[in-house]
């Protein structure tokens, strides 16, 4: 027969499971963007569920919700966007869910003196700012700061999590910075399908052209394709690369453009872009998808390279 | 570029391509058009092209299921050309079987075709398909990323829309004015409304890269009423619409690529539309100004 | 009185056209009921009923022009389709738009497309004889002449070159005389008899009954079914007459009727 001390005792001990399973259970978060979902997926760990809108080669330029997209933000406990216009077809949904939900626009927070003018709008910026893993390091942080007040209890270990993140990132960059080194100084021409690189061109001394301009939702016009052919021609790019989440199209008509001026141009390779690589490979993670540019770009311009790429982990690039 | 460098062919490769191509597609526009206007069939023309978005779409999401690139122009265009014709057998169908009239029943097949076709470009932009921006451009048409096979197809297809419709203009001319004649005669008029639309699809179908698919009737219907300002001959009419519509889809090209963001559809409609008001104005016999004049004179004779 | 000439009498290969049981109904809206007609070769023969007797329909079903519910028809002993070429319609004038991009020359050249083909040119011969169909029926001087520009009657004369430059043995007309004036009438009458001569066979729609005897030979008279078919002298007459009228046509108007007789 239990005495009434140990009763009480017993009472409260199973009056706390509840409570402290309620404590492990993971919050709900969505990010839009895959990058996003990925630093969130490695800072929060199991105390966090992370659901990402936009999958390998979906276009945040242009992506329009969904209804299960709607039903998810409404039942996510925090919602981690990326904001400089990127989701330019989301920004009103967004500010709408703010006042139901935690909503975070995390590159939104990055110091402007850091940021690059974007080149249409007087008074925006280019949101591209995962292509400097030394700025993609600070959103990561800012990452971190939602999480843990999404999550108090759990912040030690996020916090733990998220230094090493951002250490892994450092140590991306080291690489990036030594591999694009080694690409020939007449070389240095980064010819894409829109203008995303502009962080990357400016971290690692790189030029940057791109067919359509920031966002993918600009046409190409034909006077700008003839420009980048004359670009190809007159400086003897060898080298022009697709992008997984956009059309390969005016890469195509560069190439022939090129070729009827008599300068063969080769697509040096599909980079990503918007968006990672496929879901469950190396390529499917952020530093796997950065990894995989500087790789690819490298190779093709003339770089000195590992097969593999930074620590042997690249799939057939 | 400037606007009289594309013009003159002189500022690339790639602009000289879409307005060869373009002027090529404007000349099959304009001849079958005579006819489609003469049949008075240009609303069934509208619905055809807009019934292509679903097959288009289709096509796509067929080839990337089955590991293919996804936006192969011939397969794209394949897939427009079977929903186009689905689309076409129904607005058939409905007007012969039910009480509907032809025109709700036009309307009909137009609205829900599209509405689907829009639906599923929708679905495709969330899939992690890759690569799949640029199917809009077949609703306005773009010049941007046109290549040398794209080209190739335009202009195979064009020539033959425009030798079909040369073969078949004695007929499809007598369809025209005189159903009852030409089935006394014991033409098959089933089988010649149905070759006249076999063309339309064909221009269509060719044209959804360049025009697209919304604007791609008014490319068809344009420059045969303006011939008609200019010609009492239907023979006559063909030519000259053949030739408004080169000339439209050619300058309209032009001014597409050197002048940046523009789509090309809608700049080559409006310069058939410009060729079609100074048309109504200073053509000679039918115009507004020689209506004036003839008046005035008459007046002042009988005065 | 119906004289019930037809099949027992006339073979099928001596008749230009021999309809036998023709139906035809627009939806479930029947408007000709197993009408038999065998015609009268080297003849004119007039068709006459009240409006909505079928008369036009009764000629395009007879040559595929609508489709038919039931019957058969032969052309000079042979089915419709292997005798087409001996055939010449001239459908109403109103069934066409005379705003049409086409000149006078244009129309009667249209008439020959089966002969020319697809692609040939017409030959100086071909040419030739549009000029003189032309001619024939007083148009030649309107060539050039855009259609939408011709009155009534010079509308139906190119009609009828049309049908002239097809070189048939058999010609079917749908109301040719309507909304024309006197004079066309009466130049478009004598080719019209002039064929004849030729020994050709003519069968037209007519809407005039006052005329009836003076331009026609044979009269079949319908009302969604044949009433009479036989020589004007003894069919076109007033027990005929009110059948097929279903009594509506006044006293005076029969009256006059008969006293042409």
């Amino acid at each position: 027969m239990l005495t009434r001390r140990q009763m009480m005792a017993s009472a409260v001990a199973v009056a706390a499971v509840p409570l402290a399973a309620r404590a492990a259970d993971p919050v709900t978060v969505v990010a839009t963007t895959g990058m996003i979902a990925d630093a969130a997926a490695v800072i929060g760990g199991d105390a966090v569920a992370v659901q990402g809108l936009m999958g390998p080669g979906v276009d945040p330029h242009g992506y329009r919700q969904t209804r299960t997209d709607i039903v998810a933000l409404a039942r996510a406990d925090l919602v981690l966007w990326h904001g400089l216009y990127l989701e330019a077809q989301l920004e009103s949904l967004l500010q709408e869910m703010a006042s139901r939900t935690t909503v975070v626009a995390v590159a939104d927070r990055l110091p402007h003196d850091v940021l690059i003018a974007h080149t249409q709008y007087a008074d925006k910026f280019d949101p591209h700012v995962w292509m400097d893993p030394g700025l993609w390091s600070l959103v990561a942080g800012y990452v971190g700061d939602a999480l843990a007040a999404a999550q108090p209890t759990a912040e030690a270990a996020m916090r733990a999590r998220q230094a090493d993140y951002q250490t892994r990132i450092a140590g991306l960059r080291g690489y990036a910075a030594e591999t694009l080194a080694s690409v020939p100084a007449g070389a240095r021409v980064l010819v894409t399908a829109h203008d995303a690189f502009s962080y990357f061109g400016r971290a690692f001394g790189f030029e940057v052209v791109g067919i359509q301009g920031i966002s993918t939702e600009s046409e190409a016009g034909l006077a700008r394709v003839a420009e980048v052919v004359d670009l190809l021609v007159a400086r003897k790019i060898g080298a022009v690369f697709v992008e997984s989440s956009v059309s390969d199209r005016n890469m195509r008509a560069l190439q022939e453009g090129a070729r009827a001026r008599g300068h063969a141009v080769d697509i040096g390779g599909t980079l990503f872009s918007d968006a990672m690589g496929a879901t469950g490979t190396y390529e499917g993670s952020y530093l796997g998808m950065i990894d995989h540019n500087v790789t690819t770009i490298a190779r093709a311009l003339g770089g000195q390279v590992p097969q593999a790429g930074w620590q042997g982990r690249l799939g057939q690039a | 570029m400037s606007f009289l460098a594309a013009l003159s062919l002189q500022a690339g490769y790639n602009a000289a391509l879409v307005a060869v191509g373009a002027a090529m597609l404007g000349f099959a526009a304009g001849a079958v058009g005579t006819f489609l206007t003469l049949r008075k069939r240009a609303l069934v023309a509208d619905a055809l092209a807009h019934a292509t978005l679903p097959g288009v779409a289709l096509a796509f999401l067929a080839m990337v299921a089955l590991g293919g690139d996804g936006r192969s122009l011939i397969g794209l265009l394949a897939g427009s050309a079977l929903s186009a014709g689905l689309g076409l057998w129904l607005i058939e169908a409905m007007a012969r079987r039910t009480r509907l009239p032809e025109d709700a029943a036009i309307g009909a097949v137009l609205s829900v075709f599209f509405g689907a076709g829009v639906v599923l470009l929708t679905v495709i932009q969330t899939l992690s398909a890759g690569r799949q921006a640029g199917l809009e451009g077949f609703l306005l048409g773009s010049t941007a990323g046109m290549l040398w096979q794209d080209a190739v197809v335009i202009a195979a297809g064009g020539a033959v829309a425009l030798c079909a419709t040369y073969v078949l203009r004695r007929p499809l001319q007598l369809l025209a004015f005189d159903p009852q004649q030409a089935a006394a005669l014991g033409y098959d008029l089933r089988r010649l409304d149905l070759a006249l639309m076999a063309l339309v699809m064909a221009v269509t179908v060719i044209g959804l890269k360049l025009v697209g698919l919304v604007l791609i009737v008014a490319l068809l219907i344009i420059p045969a009423v303006t011939a008609r300002l200019w010609s009492n001959r239907s023979g006559r009419m063909i030519w000259l619409a053949g030739g408004i519509g080169a000339l439209s889809a050619y300058v309209g090209a032009a001014l597409s690529a050197s002048v940046a963001d523009v789509p090309t559809g809608p700049i080559m409609v409006l310069i058939a539309a410009a060729v079609f008001a100074v048309s109504l104005l200073v053509a000679p016999q039918r115009g507004i100004l020689a209506g004036a004049i003839r008046r005035a004179r008459l007046r002042r004779d009988w005065a | 009185m119906d004289t019930g000439v037809g099949l027992a009498v006339l073979k099928p290969a001596d008749s230009p056209l021999t309809l036998t049981g023709i139906t035809v109904a627009y939806g479930e809206k029947p408007v000709v009921l197993a009408v038999d007609a065998a015609f009268e070769p080297r003849a004119m023969t007039a068709i006459i009923g009240p409006n909505g007797a079928g008369k036009s329909t009764l000629l395009k079903a007879a040559l595929g022009i609508v489709p038919r519910l039931a019957g058969a028809v032969t052309v000079f002993g042979q089915p419709l389709a292997a005798a087409r070429s001996r055939i010449a319609y001239v459908p109403q004038r109103a069934s066409v738009d005379w705003d049409f991009p086409a000149t006078v020359l244009d129309v009667v050249r249209m008439g020959m497309y089966r002969q020319v083909g697809l692609l040939r040119r017409f030959t100086p011969a071909q040419k030739a004889r549009t000029r003189a169909c032309l001619d024939r029926v007083g148009m030649e001087a309107f060539a050039d002449r855009q259609i939408g520009q011709l009155s009534g009657g010079q509308q139906q004369r190119v009609f009828l070159a049309r049908a002239l430059a097809q070189a048939a043995d058999l010609y079917l007309l749908d109301e040719p005389f309507a909304g024309v004036d006197a004079a066309t009438e009466r130049a478009l009458v004598d080719v019209l008899k002039t064929l004849k001569a030729e020994g050709r066979t003519i069968v037209a729609v007519h809407h005039d009954l006052a005329t009836v005897r003076d331009y026609f030979d044979e009269v079949l008279l319908i009302n969604q079914r044949r009433i009479a078919m036989g020589p004007v002298g003894t069919t076109f007459n007033r027990v005929n007459l009110q059948t097929t009228y279903g009594g509506r046509l006044g006293a005076a108007q029969v009256a006059e009727i008969e006293a042409q007789a």
